[in-house]
């Protein structure tokens, strides 16, 4: 073996490691959480005593958790049908802007993610109040929906100016009107961006926890509240378990990108 | 069908004038070429034709009647585009067939109909594949039999040929000379190649900063350009600095030019200098010293089947020609150049 040979499978080597270290990095916190949820002991803990579903049942009897599920459930549902719609209808709108107003108009869309969660969660508690929606979930769902937008609306942009705006002219020019152009050309060439972007609004509306805080309606919880409140008081798997689930969600999210425009192309 | 006419189209981007006053018709069934150098105007008075892009000023008459606040998806005009602007989501047949679900016609007329196109570009067997299976000559058809499939009253080519490599480029280019005569459709063909133009054109407009610089046959533009700028781009040209002395009448000017005085045909009338424009056909290398011009070889190239120099004539003009390869040249380069005085052509060297 030469010189050469070996010094590039030395190369080789510290790259994977690298991956693989990086992929530990990223997914240990997740085994984790997964392992501690099945166990069949008392406590979270590594390596888990044992298998068992017991704390996912554990988790259904809590009426005050299987409540905030729901609720996280409803509002994440809601604000991935809103956002996804307007984002579509304003990146759509973006494209007749020129240049120079299209910068502006993105930076405009997509200033909830620039500003601190909490100016922002702040912020609208203060207009909440003012228009009278001070603790109420639809002043909740209000706050979800501003900031799961920009991830929906960044998705949906990026899908739109990969279309070759002569495809536009071409159908046009065979008869189409815009709603038909729209119809058969440009939504089924946006769909990856539109399915991505409302699997982020979706699974963003659902972590969600400082705005929650700040908004959450009276006698309501989201469920990452919920669990908050709960770990303070227990330190039981029932919470590991509720991670689980979330973790489940999301992994159904990516299942949904794939099966319905491949990853390759979201991606 | 119809006939096309355009009068004193303008269009401006901000301050770049982009047509200016472009004036063209065509008569029904006619194929006419916009030719020219990139940046030209070509798209742009194509857009214009097409209702993507509304014109600043001037008028586009079909059959007489003005279309300019028709819009485009209601004038039935087919348009293939340069970068072919496939739907990349629909197979080829759905690609084709497009244009026809806005169209009266049941579906199984809407499939005769597909097939019956792509039977004429040779595309059967591959209704099923999406463009990006395709070659880029495939492309280009699909891209044609989807502009034909709704029977336009115009056809539309923008580059249809650029993207293609050489070998591609005839059969193409005589499947479009085909299917637009086989249709009687009038087409519109934008190219900055002028054998292309040549070939497929029954007129030509040579184009110039936005400009028409000459409307006419291809015969006409080769042999009859109005300026240098037409004759340069419409194949090899050799200029001489003429003095024009006097008109003859009858077409006819007698000029000094290349170190001789000659009779010539040109468009006056002139004053003082023009232009003579000598195609390297219309010169010939003689040996019984009988051509009008004297000059001395400086450069020849042998390419098989004819044999390329380059003289520099008395006055000190150089020109290009051709002469039979088996003709050996003269050992000290002095040679005798005959004119074909019917084949040259005296004009300004630029229309103000
Ligand atoms: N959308 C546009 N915005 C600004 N300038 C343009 C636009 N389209 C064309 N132009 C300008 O108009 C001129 C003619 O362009 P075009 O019609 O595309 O030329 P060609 O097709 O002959 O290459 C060019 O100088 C080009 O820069
Ligand atoms: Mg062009």
């Amino acid at each position: 073996m030469t010189v050469a040979s070996l010094g590039s499978r030395a190369s080789r080597l510290a790259g994977s490691s690298l991956i693989v270290l990086l992929y530990a990095f990223l997914l240990i916190p997740l085994v984790a959480v997964v392992a501690a949820s099945l166990t069949a002991g008392e406590f979270m803990r590594l390596p888990p005593e044992g298998l068992s579903l017991r704390w996912f049942a554990r988790f259904f009897q809590r009426g005050d958790l299987v409540e905030a599920l729901l609720m996280s459930l409803r509002i994440a549902l809601v604000s991935t049908l809103v956002t996804g719609i307007v984002a579509l209808m304003a990146a759509l709108a973006s494209q007749s802007l020129s240049r120079r107003m299209a910068v502006w108009f993105q930076i405009g869309m997509t200033l909830p993610l620039l500003i601190p969660e909490l100016l922002t969660a702040i912020g609208l508690l203060f207009f909440l109040y003012r228009i009278g929606l001070g603790k109420t979930v639809l002043g909740l769902q209000i706050g979800h929906i501003v900031l799961a937008f920009p991830y929906c609306y960044v998705s949906i942009a990026a899908a739109l100016r990969q279309i070759d705006p002569a495809l536009d002219d071409a159908s046009g020019s065979l008869g189409a009107s815009g709603w038909q152009t729209f119809r058969h050309v440009t939504l089924p060439l946006a769909m990856p961006g539109l399915v991505m972007g409302a699997v982020f609004a979706f699974i963003t509306s659902f972590d969600l926890y400082t705005v929650s805080l700040l908004l959450k309606p009276i006698g309501g919880n989201t469920l990452p509240l919920a669990l908050f409140d709960f770990l303070t008081y227990e330190f039981s798997p029932t919470a590991a378990a509720a991670a689980t689930m979330s973790v489940l969600l999301a992994f159904a999210g990516v299942a949904v990108i794939q099966k319905l425009v491949g990853l390759q192309r979201a991606f | 069908m119809s006939s096309l006419e355009i009068s004193a189209l303008c269009k401006r981007y901000g301050p770049a004038v982009a047509l200016d006053g472009v004036s063209l018709t065509a008569g029904q069934g006619e194929l006419v070429s916009l030719l020219g150098p990139s940046g030209c105007g070509k798209t742009t008075a194509l857009r214009c034709i097409a209702g993507f892009i509304d014109p600043d000023d001037g008028d586009i008459r079909a059959n007489g009647v003005s279309i300019l606040a028709t819009p485009s998806s209601k004038r039935d005009f087919g348009v293939v585009f340069q970068n072919y602007a496939l739907f990349p989501h629909l197979n080829v047949a759905e690609n084709v067939g497009y244009g026809l679900l806005f169209r009266k016609g049941s579906k199984a007329e809407r499939e005769r109909r597909v097939r019956e196109v792509l039977e004429q570009v040779q595309l059967v067997g591959l209704e099923h594949r999406l463009p990006r299976e395709l070659s880029g000559g495939q492309q280009q058809r699909v891209a044609l039999a989807r502009a034909l499939v709704i029977q336009p009253r115009l056809l539309l080519l923008d580059e249809p040929l650029a993207n293609l490599d050489a070998r591609l480029r005839d059969d193409v280019r005589w499947l479009i000379r085909d299917v637009q005569q086989a249709s009687r459709t009038t087409a519109f063909y934008v190219t900055h190649d002028q054998a292309e133009a040549m070939a497929i054109s029954d007129k030509i407009a040579v184009m110039k900063n936005g400009k028409v610089a000459q409307f006419a046959s291809p015969r006409e533009i080769y042999q009859r350009p109005a300026e240098r700028y037409v004759a340069s781009f419409t194949g090899e040209a050799n200029f001489l600095a003429a003095e024009v002395e006097r008109a003859l009448g009858g077409g006819l000017f007698r000029v000094r030019a290349g170190g001789a005085t000659l009779d010539v045909r040109g468009a006056g009338p002139f004053a003082g200098s023009a232009v003579l424009l000598a195609r390297p056909e219309s010169l010939a290398i003689v040996t019984d010293g009988t051509g009008q011009l004297e000059g001395r070889v400086v450069k020849s190239v042998f390419l098989g089947a004819v044999q390329h120099c380059e003289v520099v004539l008395r006055d000190g003009a150089s020109v290009r020609l051709g002469t039979p390869p088996d003709r050996p040249l003269p050992a000290d380069g002095t040679v005798s150049v005959r004119l074909d005085v019917d084949r040259t052509w005296l004009m300004p060297d630029a229309v103000p």
